[in-house]
């Protein structure tokens, strides 16, 4: 399930912004983590983050799905065909800083897609808007994070409804890899013109209805923000400054 | 009646079009009128709206050529497929409808005022709580038509609102537009139902290839249409009585 699902779980009640500097920190924690440990001390925080948004079952499969080509990827590149020191696993010879590596690389972007897909599940859109309206942020700029949070259920939404018309038409979904690559025309064609068509008239209804006006839009019921919800934002923005601080000190060394 | 959009001589070619979408056309529509505008599927009807409306050039591009004046602050536009019309940020009827109001930076007990007026005007408050997501076509172009009224349109312009609805809906879209019209506000229909029309509206012009074609009293000009014509070329009765002769005739007086 990639989308926001409706839920009571403390980061669906916390203010948006605390989610997504959540979220953002494990993305910016992701990338200043250098050894392996590190990095998998990073998944295991985003997977506690799953679980307090009640998200863990949510988004580990699609976190899965999306983490697995990429690890296949990183085992052959660097695990198969990297330097020396190697070990034998068996009929495999592998390389050791190669295999580090992967597992590097690897968690790090098992903990991003963990942690935006938790954010995803657990960020409302309507919230978020009502947030960033609140704090005197531009519509232009709302929508486009907000819509950039939407997009994937729209879009699976869409493409569900393709597919079914096209099945009425007689698609066959199954069979052979190459049959399924070949069913793919038929909804991705559809999918993409349609959602460019309907951008259209979807422009000339949000300029309808005042979007692009530069009054400063009215919050109808921004969610509550406290102080130490504000306390942890900073936290978090000392520890990644922190973080990034260590690993150019250890890289100058 | 005060005129809210005078066209003279108006001449639109949409960008990268070989000719234009309208030709030399001089319209004058009025608060507290209905105006039908009909033809056959590319004769110009819906771009005759984005001009009124003043959407086209703004907001779609093109080129316009003669002269233009809209008396209106306000124009409101709602299409044939409500669910293009939805901001997708919503998670409720209510915010939905309230959405254009808070983008003119009303207080926020006006715009909550503004959401429940509209609401009431188009029977849909029964489904204040509701996903717009979740409702019925015909639901969701009501709360779409709503949504355009809370912004107290001056122009309000309707592209085939009905293509989309059961019979009894459209009926029930229909019969709004009156008393739309009758609080001051001026409302263009492009249609090619030429019996709802009929029914309200208070003047019609027929199009065909960018130009008028015929204007006047919809009796008078949706009694020639090709509908009518070709009802009575097959000997049947035309779709509806246009006037109270035709009326009279139809009930055997």
């Amino acid at each position: 399930m990639i989308g926001y699902v409706p839920g009571h779980s403390p980061l669906h009640r916390a203010h948006p912004y605390t989610t997504l500097a959540l979220a953002g920190a494990l993305l910016l924690g992701a990338f200043a983590a250098t050894r392996p440990v590190e990095v998998w001390a990073l998944v295991g925080a985003a997977a506690v983050f799953a679980a307090a948004g009640g998200a863990l079952r949510a988004s580990a499969r699609p976190a899965l799905l999306l983490s697995l080509p990429i690890w296949v990827l990183l085992f052959v590149l660097h695990g198969l065909l990297g330097a020396e020191p190697r070990m034998v696993v068996g009929p495999v010879s592998l390389s050791v800083p190669g295999i580090a590596r992967a597992l590097v690389l690897g968690g790090r972007i098992t903990a991003i897609v963990l942690g935006f897909l938790t954010a995803l599940a657990t960020v409302s859109p309507h919230r978020l808007v009502e947030a960033m309206t609140a704090g005197g942020v531009p519509f232009g700029r709302t929508f486009l994070l907000a819509s950039t949070l939407t997009i994937l259920p729209r879009m699976r939404e869409r493409a569900a409804r393709i597919l079914e018309a096209q099945q009425c038409r007689g698609l066959r979904l199954g069979g052979s890899v190459v049959a399924r690559l070949r069913a793919l025309g038929p909804l991705t064609l559809p999918l993409v013109l349609g959602a460019l068509a309907e951008v259209d008239e979807q422009v000339l209804a949000l300029d309808a209805r005042g979007a692009g006006s530069a009054a400063r839009r009215t919050a109808l019921d921004p969610p509550p923000d406290s102080a130490s919800q504000r306390a942890l934002r900073r936290v978090l923005l000392v520890l990644v400054v922190a973080a990034y601080a260590w690993k150019f000190w250890r890289m100058r060394g | 009646m005060t005129a809210r959009v005078v066209l003279e001589k108006v001449t639109f070619t949409y960008p990268g079009a070989d000719g234009p979408a309208l030709a030399d056309v001089s319209l004058e529509l009025r608060a507290g009128e209905v105006l039908v505008a009909t033809g056959a599927s590319g004769a110009g009807c819906s771009t005759l709206l984005l001009v009124a409306t003043g959407f086209a050039p703004r907001v779609v591009g093109g080129h316009l050529v003669g002269e233009r004046r809209i008396a209106a602050e306000r124009c409101g536009i709602v299409f044939a497929r409500p669910w293009t019309q939805l901001t997708g940020l919503c998670s409720s009827v209510r915010d939905e409808i309230a959405f254009g109001p808070a983008s003119r930076g009303l207080p926020r007990d006006d715009v909550l005022a503004a959401a429940e007026r509209a609401m009431a005007d188009l029977h849909v408050a029964h489904l204040a709580e509701r996903d717009p997501s979740q409702l019925s076509g015909g639901e969701l172009q009501r709360v779409v038509l709503a949504a355009a009224l809370a912004m107290d349109p001056e122009v309000l312009a309707l592209d085939d609102p009905a293509a989309e609805l059961d019979p009894e809906a459209a009926d029930a879209l229909y019969d709004v537009l009156p008393a739309v019209a009758a609080a001051g506000t001026a409302v263009a229909v492009a249609t090619p139902d030429l019996e709802r029309a009929a029914r309200v509206a208070s003047a019609a012009v027929v199009l065909e290839g960018g130009r008028i074609v015929a204007r006047g009293r919809p009796a008078e000009v949706l009694g020639g249409t090709d509908v009518a014509r070709i009802a009575g070329a097959a000997g049947c009765p035309p779709p509806l009585p246009l006037d109270v002769p035709a009326l009279l005739r139809r009930v055997g007086r």
